[in-house]
């Protein structure tokens, strides 16, 4: 073979490695969002148990045990802590625009950011949430990799102006396959890594009120990348889909909980 | 009266024993109380020195931001214009310097601290250059690079890191969201007690960029005085004047800023609003220091006195009785009983006023001896003294009560057996067997 050919031929082999097989546009991506988001909407109410186990250095391990009960038609959040004994009755109510905490020690409510730390932990509110990416984010395709055994888009989303959003940077990794987010970085406004979080196993359950499955992440890994030391393993159980009271997210009903 | 004094006199020196001892003990309170006076001294010396370079200037002009009104941030926005009015409002400012605030984790590969996060301009900040003791590196490195911290030793300590290595600061940010940069340990300075506890300086920059803020802001302008008691007054000006100025202003309270969030976050307002306060504003919730120490050494004293005038008083008891007979005979060939009263009191004044005097000059002098040795305290100690070496400071004011007040109470405690022995009869006292 010639020389020149040879070169061609090595040039247009690079290529193909270099530049993501079958990249997303700008609509697969957006379609890939949506989707990410629409098998985890429900339509109606949504009710779980969750274990939030906190590892922090130089400190005991802590489990939580919470009930999380959310009403996303009208963007309706509470959080209600059931153990240990020490948190038992402590909560988060997200009110309208405001995310407030309630210590049944002193029985007074405390507003707080709606990025803050759940209970301590590395989780945020919106990990327990329902998932708004193609709605809080613009989204820029990095490419097709690999995640272990799973081919996945690696895809980087930059906060919209406005958005509520913990962190204004975050990079996906999703699973080509079934769309699932198998893994995720968020980065803060300065870019550095702030935590790497794991989704390796999701569930699904029928909902009535969507008449399809609505999946979850079953297991949240959570890795501080700050505190290296520091991580959370949230496990969500029993997810109920069934309509919740009427009068449920309201502070009388947390307080009433709490006594 | 002269020879009552010789008479008061030859009493002391023939009771030589008796004397000595409650000499001694005269002494060892008013020692005592000029040693705890000068630690107090010193501690407030070092506050107001420490404390008006590393937390406060003397006056301070700050304030909060609020985008929504659940949310303030300890910034100044329109800092230009703010300056240039505190500059002209304020012509007898010796220093103006800004400062930018801030909160937050200091990360190393070891461990985590929580502390205030203060941005300095370190070239031009003389009053902080002035009070931090250099350890390792260098002040001048916050400005070098733009991106360094300055740590105090234990600080550095815990984190296991010194000058040169890289932690990271994590914050919450204007809108909740968490931001973190990396910046480099530039200067480690020696411990400040308290003042150095929960407090670390960066260079202007970093706490900008960890908090993303508009070049047009700063945290607080500090006003420095020559003579910090204008203080008030300067205040009141300030006030005036930037209301005129159409600044908004925070309602007066006399407290330190990071006492104010939880105030501010609860009022119904946005934007910015400026607060002016004095270095006591600041500086008054440190003060419990003091005013701990001034109860504890109080007390103390209190104590020593009363034994000190229960000794006195009893020692008396005893000479009355000893010299009975000689009283007799004093009053039987013609002396008063005030000259009685006043011969036994004079024996205590004397006592009293040259062992307060010796004690005042050895509590001085053994003040000034432990200065010079630079005694360094305790961890514990360190904290409530602000400083990692033992100061005193001797005022003239404290040496003063020292002479006046003992030798008052002594005499006081003389007063009741003096009387006494006045009032005993002439035929009574002749007859005493004692």
């Amino acid at each position: 073979m010639p020389l020149h050919m040879l070169t061609l031929t090595a040039t247009l082999l690079l290529s193909a490695a270099a530049v993501p097989a079958l990249a997303l546009d700008a609509d697969g991506m957006k379609k890939v969002l949506e989707t990410i988001d629409e098998r985890q909407r429900n339509a109606g109410d949504h009710k779980s148990l969750v274990y939030i186990q906190t590892k922090e250095k130089s400190r005991e391990d802590v489990v939580m045990e919470a009930v999380v009960y959310r009403r996303d038609a009208s963007d309706q959040f509470m959080i209600l802590l059931l153990k240990p004994k020490a948190e038992r009755g402590k909560g988060y109510l997200k009110i309208d625009k405001n995310f407030w905490m309630y210590d049944p020690t002193v029985g007074r409510w405390e507003r707080r950011t709606e990025r803050e730390r759940i209970v301590g932990s590395d989780s945020r509110r919106a990990d327990f949430d329902e998932s708004r990416l193609a709605v809080e984010y613009a989204s820029e395709y990095k490419g097709e990799e690999k995640l272990g055994k799973f081919t996945v888009h690696h895809i980087r989303l930059t906060e919209k102006p406005g958005a509520d959003v913990p962190y204004p940077v975050t990079e996906l990794w999703v699973d080509k396959e079934t769309n699932n987010v198998l893994k995720r970085q968020d980065l803060a406004a300065s870019g550095k890594l702030m935590r790497t979080v794991y989704t390796p196993k999701w569930k699904k359950v029928y909902s009535e009120s969507k008449k399809e499955d609505v999946w979850y992440p079953a297991e949240i890994r959570i890795y501080d990348e700050v505190e290296k030391d520091n991580s959370t393993v949230v496990l969500i159980q029993e997810v109920d889909l069934r309509p919740l009271p009427e009068n449920i997210f309201t502070k009388a009903w947390l307080e009433s909980k709490s006594r | 009266m002269g020879r009552l004094l010789l008479i008061a006199a030859r009493n002391l020196r023939q009771n030589r024993r008796r004397t000595a001892l409650l000499s001694a003990a005269v002494v060892a309170v008013t020692m005592l109380l000029v040693l705890l006076g000068s630690l107090g001294n010193g501690i407030q010396a070092t506050l107001l020195e420490a404390g008006t370079a590393m937390i406060t200037g003397h006056v301070n002009v700050g304030g909060f931001f609020k985008i929504t009104s659940g949310m303030g941030s300890p910034v100044v926005v329109d800092a230009a214009r703010t300056l240039a009015d505190v500059k002209e409002l304020a012509p007898e400012a010796s220093r103006i310097v800004q400062r930018r605030r801030g909160f937050g984790k200091v990360v190393s590969e070891s461990d985590t601290i929580q502390c205030a996060l203060t941005g300095i301009d370190a070239t031009n900040d003389e009053a902080l250059r002035g009070i931090l003791r250099i350890r390792e590196g260098s002040l001048d490195n916050l400005d070098a690079d733009g991106h360094s911290i300055l740590l105090f030793e234990k600080q550095a300590e815990r984190l296991n890191v010194s000058v040169g290595d890289d932690v990271t600061l994590s914050s919450q940010v204007v809108r909740g969201q968490t931001n973190a940069i990396q910046v480099r340990v530039g200067a480690i300075a020696r411990d400040m007690g308290l003042l150095s506890i929960m407090s670390s300086y960066v260079s202007l920059d970093v706490i900008r960029d960890l908090y993303q803020l508009d070049p047009d802001t700063t945290g607080v302008i500090l006003v420095y005085l020559d003579d910090p008691e204008q203080a008030g007054d300067v205040k009141a000006r300030l006030r005036e004047g930037l209301l005129a100025r159409n600044h908004r202003l925070m309602e007066d309270e006399p407290d330190a800023f990071y006492h104010k969030f939880q105030q501010v976050a609860g009022e119904d307002w946005t934007g910015m609003k400026l607060d002016v306060t004095t270095w006591e504003d600041e500086l008054a919730n440190i003060q419990w220091t003091m005013k701990t120490f001034d109860t504890i050494s109080s007390l103390l004293i209190g104590v020593l006195l009363v034994i000190v005038v229960i000794g006195v008083m009893n020692t008396m008891w005893i000479t009355v009785r000893d010299r009975t007979r000689e009283i007799g005979t004093l009053r039987a060939i013609g002396m008063g009983r005030f000259r009685v009263l006043v011969m036994f009191l004079l024996e205590t004044v004397i006592l009293s006023v040259l062992s307060a005097l010796a004690g005042v000059l050895l509590g001085a002098g053994i003040a000034e001896l432990l200065n010079s040795l630079r005694i360094p305290v305790s961890q514990g100690f360190q904290i409530f003294l602000m400083s990692d070496t033992l100061r005193l400071v001797v005022s003239p004011r404290s040496l003063l009560l020292a002479v006046v007040v003992v030798p008052l109470l002594t005499t006081f405690g003389a007063l009741i057996p003096a009387s006494r022995a006045a009032r005993l009869r002439p035929v009574t006292a002749m007859q005493h067997a004692g």
